[in-house]
């Protein structure tokens, strides 16, 4: 089995610790992974872009048309990443937006998220929006949107991997904040659960 | 728990790259280990400064590579292992002492980790650092996964100590940036001391000693090269049923290979070189012997190339041997399996999977570049700066996170070329122009290569603003400490060095501190400074707004918000400061709280008084 994740965002949303998560789990699962990160020099602010390849894999790059599965954490990196999506990808996207400069200063347009819908929806056959930032803040730590995403990973089956592997690489990757990200990502894995039945 | 100390052996772990080099170095009983950040190869560093306590190890962020390099020397040179980790233009700093130390040689194993960048992800260029493996007659490893990285940084120790000769580590950022799982050993407690034996014949090249020990060098390349034959790290490996057709590679490069012959469905023989230089001429030409056609695939310069084909020439072999000298494969930029895999099937004449389905203009989207970080100091002495000289100046500028003023609105930015580069070259802009002449560099940056420039601008009577934005920290690649920081890495206590009474030392007559949060003084006295003669310095101090938010001493600011009643929509805000957490979409200019730092600086920016305290 080969499954091949593509995580985008924006720097500071965690998007680097998500994967490490997934990595983790893959591990806990008894199964071969590869990460990859690729941040800009900023901390905050640039696009940041991970791979996660779960398998019997040696290279980390996920070639474009290549994706099984793309978790975006932010809309307009969502559109970026269509170049890795084919017609069998699944797309999760969070609804957030999180405004970069060059629609504030050069005043290019930022996508609506009906638009961002159409051009995924012409890509991919599975697409799931979802509310990440909302569902973290109902578990009481806003900054555990990260981990919604995983657990929309997770609901989704896709990585053939036990919930109760994720479970364990949240609390391996994050000590301090266990139970809010357990509840975290139990909110996000419920969200994919109903998707896949539907 | 800190996965890189105290996994327990035979364990399997999930480790970046850098951590597995950290680890293995721990496991080959390094005693010392220095280095200065630089991406792709913070993390190795940061990894053994956060264990070194525990570990018993000693490890210092040195001023910069070239003291770094020199502080392993003298370990290693005693008999201690040592451990230098740099990124590639890094070992550009740390050649000069590298380059002889291959004459000396060493007693304790001494490894140089270069981590190289293809594609510049982070970086000014992407320079091949094997080729000072090839310079300096130094042996090189070649990992290509985090399991290797482990490995070979064991290996490498063993193999210095063998040769008595440096070896470098090479990695790039697709080895350096990679997570995998790694299965690790046993911790062993190195020396941690031994005494120096003096032997001036051999360690103090003055010209009869050093015409004696290249002798000594080229002596001990051709035992390396007989180790490269027979090391397992150089090996054939056989992907599908047996083939007339080979690859030779290293690397990341190897990776792609090995995944995209099986996207290919070709079969194919793989000469893998964990140990490229000396290249293992025996294995070469008997690989090349068995196979009709030899495709050398390896990222940025056809080095294993250009020596697989001198040696088929000299062992007059006519195997069809392919690489970047026939366009199959680019000398610029990183990899990826699909440019392999289109590579081969050109190599081999093959039909390469062309199919793509995506449909998406990206060049439509709207950019995300990396951009200074809300509440960073560095965007305030910007506009301070910009305000005072009425953009009319030259930016000598230099390495760190305020390279990124190059971008609008700030274009601080004119000249950059490496650490340390912004004094140096501001005394040449100011020798031919007339325009005033402002160099900027970071705190870090100042210590690592901005000294001797400065020292050289007062010296000579050149006349130009140096502005030092000193955040307190190294915050691009991660927030290490640097020689002013009162804290530094868990092994030991540190003394933090005045950047004030440096540059007075260095003769600066005229010095000012600013904190730039305050745009109105910063800007009167950039004003002052450009009407000095001579070299003049402001340090803008301001702690980086991450670590003062980590820290939570960001509390004590203020957050704001733009009262969209006083707001007058004139865009100073977003087209003259730019704030990330300042966004304007359909004509209106909000303040993203979850982004804001409460540096108020947007507050003294505004023309109209918009832009208000939040309780």
């Amino acid at each position: 089995m080969m499954v091949d994740i593509y995580l985008v965002g924006v720097g500071g949303q965690g998007i680097i610790t998500a994967s490490r998560v997934i990595g983790d789990a893959a591990i806990l699962g008894g199964e071969n992974v590869l990460l990859s990160e690729t941040h800009g020099m900023a901390q905050r602010g640039g696009a940041v872009v991970c791979t996660a390849r779960i398998g019997d894999v040696q290279s980390p790059l996920i070639p474009d048309g290549g994706a099984d599965l793309i978790l975006s954490f932010e809309l307009l990196e969502t559109l970026r990443s269509l170049c890795k999506a084919n017609s069998g990808t699944a797309v999760i996207t969070s609804t957030e937006r999180i405004v970069p400069l060059s629609v504030s200063t050069q005043k290019l347009k930022y996508p609506t998220a009906e638009e961002v819908e159409l051009k995924v929806e012409r890509i991919a056959k599975r697409f799931l929006s979802i509310d990440a930032r909302k569902l973290a803040e109902e578990s009481a730590v806003p900054m555990s949107s990260n981990i919604v995403m995983v657990g929309a990973l997770a609901g989704t089956g896709i990585t053939g991997l036990e919930r109760r592997h994720f479970e364990k690489a949240i609390e391996m990757n994050l000590p301090h904040w266990v139970h809010e990200n357990l509840d975290a990502f139990a909110k996000g894995f419920e969200a994919t659960s109903r998707w896949n039945r539907a | 728990m800190d996965r890189v100390l105290d996994a327990k052996p035979g364990t399997k772990v999930l480790l970046l790259g850098n951590e597995a080099i950290a680890r293995g170095a721990l496991e080959a009983g390094v005693g010392i280990a220095t280095t200065y950040p630089g991406t792709p190869a913070s993390e190795i560093g940061d990894a053994l400064a956060r264990v070194a306590k525990d570990a018993g190890i000693y490890f210092e962020y040195s001023t910069n590579e070239m003291v770094a390099t020199e502080m392993a020397i003298g370990a290693a040179a005693s008999g201690v292992r040592a451990l230098v980790s740099m990124k590639h233009v890094g070992v550009n700093v740390a050649a000069d002492a590298l380059m002889t130390f291959a004459y000396t040689g060493t007693r304790g194993g001494f490894v140089l980790v270069t981590a190289d960048d293809p594609s510049c992800h982070s970086s000014q260029n992407e320079q091949d650092n094997r080729y000072y493996a090839l310079l300096g007659g130094i042996p090189l490893l070649e990992p290509s996964s985090p399991q290797e990285c482990y490995e070979m940084t064991k290996e490498a120790f063993e193999l210095s100590e063998r040769l008595e000769l440096p070896v470098i580590l090479r990695t790039t950022t697709r080895i350096s940036h990679v997570r995998g799982p790694v299965v690790v050993g046993r911790i062993v407690q190195g020396l941690k001391k031994k005494e120096f034996i003096k032997d001036p014949k051999r360690f103090v090249t003055v010209p009869a000693v050093a015409r004696a020990r290249h002798l000594v060098l080229l002596e001990r390349l051709r035992e390396a090269e007989r180790l490269s034959e027979e090391s397992h790290l150089n090996k054939v490996r056989r992907i599908g049923t047996g083939a007339r057709i080979g690859v030779i590679t290293s690397s990341a490069a190897f990776n792609y290979v090995a995944d995209a012959a099986k996207t290919l469905g070709v079969s194919v023989d793989v000469l893998k070189l964990g140990f490229p230089h000396p290249l293992p001429n025996r294995l070469v030409i008997d690989f090349l012997k068995n196979h009709d056609r030899v495709a050398v695939v390896e990222e940025l310069e056809p080095i294993l190339e250009t020596s697989v084909r001198a040696v088929a020439q000299h062992e007059s072999i006519g195997t069809k041997i392919v690489g970047k000298a026939d366009g199959i494969l680019p000398r610029a930029y990183e990899f990826d399996q699909a440019i392999v895999a289109s590579g081969l099937a050109r190599a081999f004449g093959l039909r390469g999977d062309e199919a793509k389905e995506a449909v998406i203009d990206l060049q439509s989207l709207p950019v995300r570049p990396p951009v200074l970080c809300a509440g960073c100091p560095h965007s305030a002495a910007y506009f301070a700066v910009n305000k005072a000289t009425n953009r009319k100046a030259i930016f000598a500028s230099d390495i760190g996170c305020y390279t990124l003023g190059v971008a609008p609105p700030y274009n601080t930015a004119d000249l950059l070329v490496c650490m340390g580069s912004s004094v140096g070259t501001a005394g040449g802009l100011a020798k031919v122009n007339e325009q005033p002449v402002i160099a900027f560099i970071g705190d870090s940056t100042f210590f690592h290569a901005g000294i001797p420039g400065l020292i050289n601008g007062v010296h000579n009577g050149h006349k130009f603003l140096l502005m030092i934005l000193d955040n307190r920290t190294t915050a691009m690649t991660g927030h290490q400490p640097h020689p002013a920081s009162d804290t530094g890495p868990s092994c030991c206590d540190v003394t933090p060095v005045s950047i004030e009474e440096v540059v007075k030392g260095c003769g600066v007559r005229w010095l000012r501190v600013v904190d730039p949060y305050d745009i109105k003084t910063t800007t009167e006295t950039v004003k002052e400074a450009l009407r000095q003669e001579g070299v003049s310095v402001i340090i803008a101090r301001r702690e980086c707004a991450l670590i003062a938010k980590r820290d939570e001493k960001g509390a004590i600011l203020k957050k704001h918000e733009i009262d969209q009643e006083d707001c007058k929509k004139c865009r100073t805000c977003v087209d003259k400061f730019q704030c990330p957490a300042i966004s304007s979409m359909d004509k209106v200019q909000t303040i993203d709280e979850a982004l804001c730092a409460g540096c108020g600086v947007c507050a003294q920016v505004c023309p109209h008084k918009a832009i208000k305290e939040t309780r």
